[in-house]
């Protein structure tokens, strides 16, 4: 249990992190984060180094292989010694672990039997392989949700799933902690979360103003430009 | 024998003014960190999250109140009583003052994102007040019986 009122000021010089997600402009980028994470106590911040690059998808390399993620996650465990951060962190594996199994089964994959996962599920995933939810509904109620948009190819409405239940579970578990290192490193959590949720709607955008843009060039093949006709 | 129990009585006498004074410095000190904090948040509304800062100040208002009630010709008659009335206050007083400045810093925690809701924000801290001075009032109805 960390000091209950280690990072007071820290917390307080904050914004909301409810606020992230419904401002139009971030209330707070990352070079301001990291000036403000600077308070933290150098043990504080390397768990919280450890936490991020466990949980960062951006920190990991596009061709790394199960085995060495799964290696990662392991190593990470053993260097966070607080029991909520702990806690958070194989419910986010946990989370992983079914969504790379629903994948591998929405590719026709058979039950894996080497290393895919992390967690207490990735050996009762393999052994209910053939139920739509892995026997899961109860502990992961979104996972039905997740399995029909993967079925439909919408892996934009996955990702922002994914993100909603990962957001929910840090905030059940910001509940119990105010001022403390607990505080502090789910508070970085969801920021990395607004921050992927931002990075996914400028990628919605992005394609919206390509359909949009097509069409209108679709549209305008006759339109006769400064004389000249298209 | 008798020393120690004079001894007794007089740290009773002193105990709710000292637990009062840790209180109030502790309490003070959680809230001021969070108005400090959310002063670099925020735009305005200062002196709101200074005045709130000094809530739990009242602690060792009501040790000194007490301690002064207390304060007598300590025998060994009524060291015992001195030092109860006076130790469990105190603890009591201390208990309110640290929670209440964690109180009030939730409070303008929350505050400096929700002006709005300053007044509501502030009534766990007023309710840990309210226990305080159950503390302090019943210490002095009681200290009225010793002699």
């Amino acid at each position: 249990m960390s000091d209950p009122d280690a990072y007071i000021s820290l917390i307080s010089s904050l914004p909301g992190s409810e606020r992230l997600f419904v401002a139009k402009q971030p209330p707070l980028s990352r070079l301001r984060l990291d000036r403000r994470l600077t308070a933290l106590k150098p043990e504080d911040a390397r768990v919280l180094k450890v936490l991020e690059h466990a949980l960062n998808w951006s920190d990991y390399d596009m061709d790394v292989t199960d085995a060495q993620a799964i290696q990662r996650c392991k190593e990470a465990l053993r260097d966070i010694p607080q029991p909520t951060l702990r806690k958070l962190f194989l419910e986010r594996m946990d989370l992983r672990t079914v969504v790379a199994a629903l994948r591998l089964r929405n590719q026709g994959g058979s039950p894996p039997v080497g290393a895919y996962g992390v967690g207490r599920w990735s050996r009762h995933i393999p052994a209910n392989w053939s139920d739509p939810s892995f026997r899961l509904e109860t502990p992961m109620p979104w996972i039905k949700e997740a399995r029909q948009l993967l079925d439909a190819e919408d892996p934009l409405g996955l990702e922002r799933l994914l993100l909603s239940v990962s957001h929910n579970q840090l905030k059940r578990h910001a509940a119990r902690h105010l001022f403390d290192f607990e505080a502090v490193a789910i508070y970085v959590l969801i920021w990395n979360i607004f921050d992927r949720w931002a990075q996914s709607n400028a990628q919605d955008a992005a394609k919206r103003f390509e359909k949009l843009a097509k069409q209108a060039m679709a549209g305008a093949a006759d339109i006769d430009f400064e004389g000249v006709s298209a | 024998m008798n020393e120690l129990v004079l001894t007794l009585g007089w740290l009773g006498i002193y105990a709710p003014m000292a637990l009062g004074a840790a209180a109030s410095a502790i309490g003070c000190s959680i809230a001021g960190m969070a108005s400090i904090g959310a002063m670099t948040e925020t735009d305005g509304g200062y002196g709101r999250f200074v005045g709130v800062s000094a809530f739990p100040s009242t602690m060792v208002i009501y040790g000194i109140v007490i301690m002064f009630t207390l304060n007598r010709d300590v025998t060994p008659e009524n060291a015992g009583g001195l030092f109860g009335i006076g130790i469990l206050s105190g603890i009591a007083l201390m208990y309110c003052g640290i929670w209440q400045g964690r109180a009030c810093a939730a409070a303008i925690n929350a505050t400096k994102e929700k002006p709005e809701i300053f007044g509501l924000a502030l009534a766990p801290a007023a309710i840990i007040e309210g226990f305080g001075v159950f503390a302090f009032v019943f210490a002095l109805v009681i200290s009225a019986g010793i002699s």
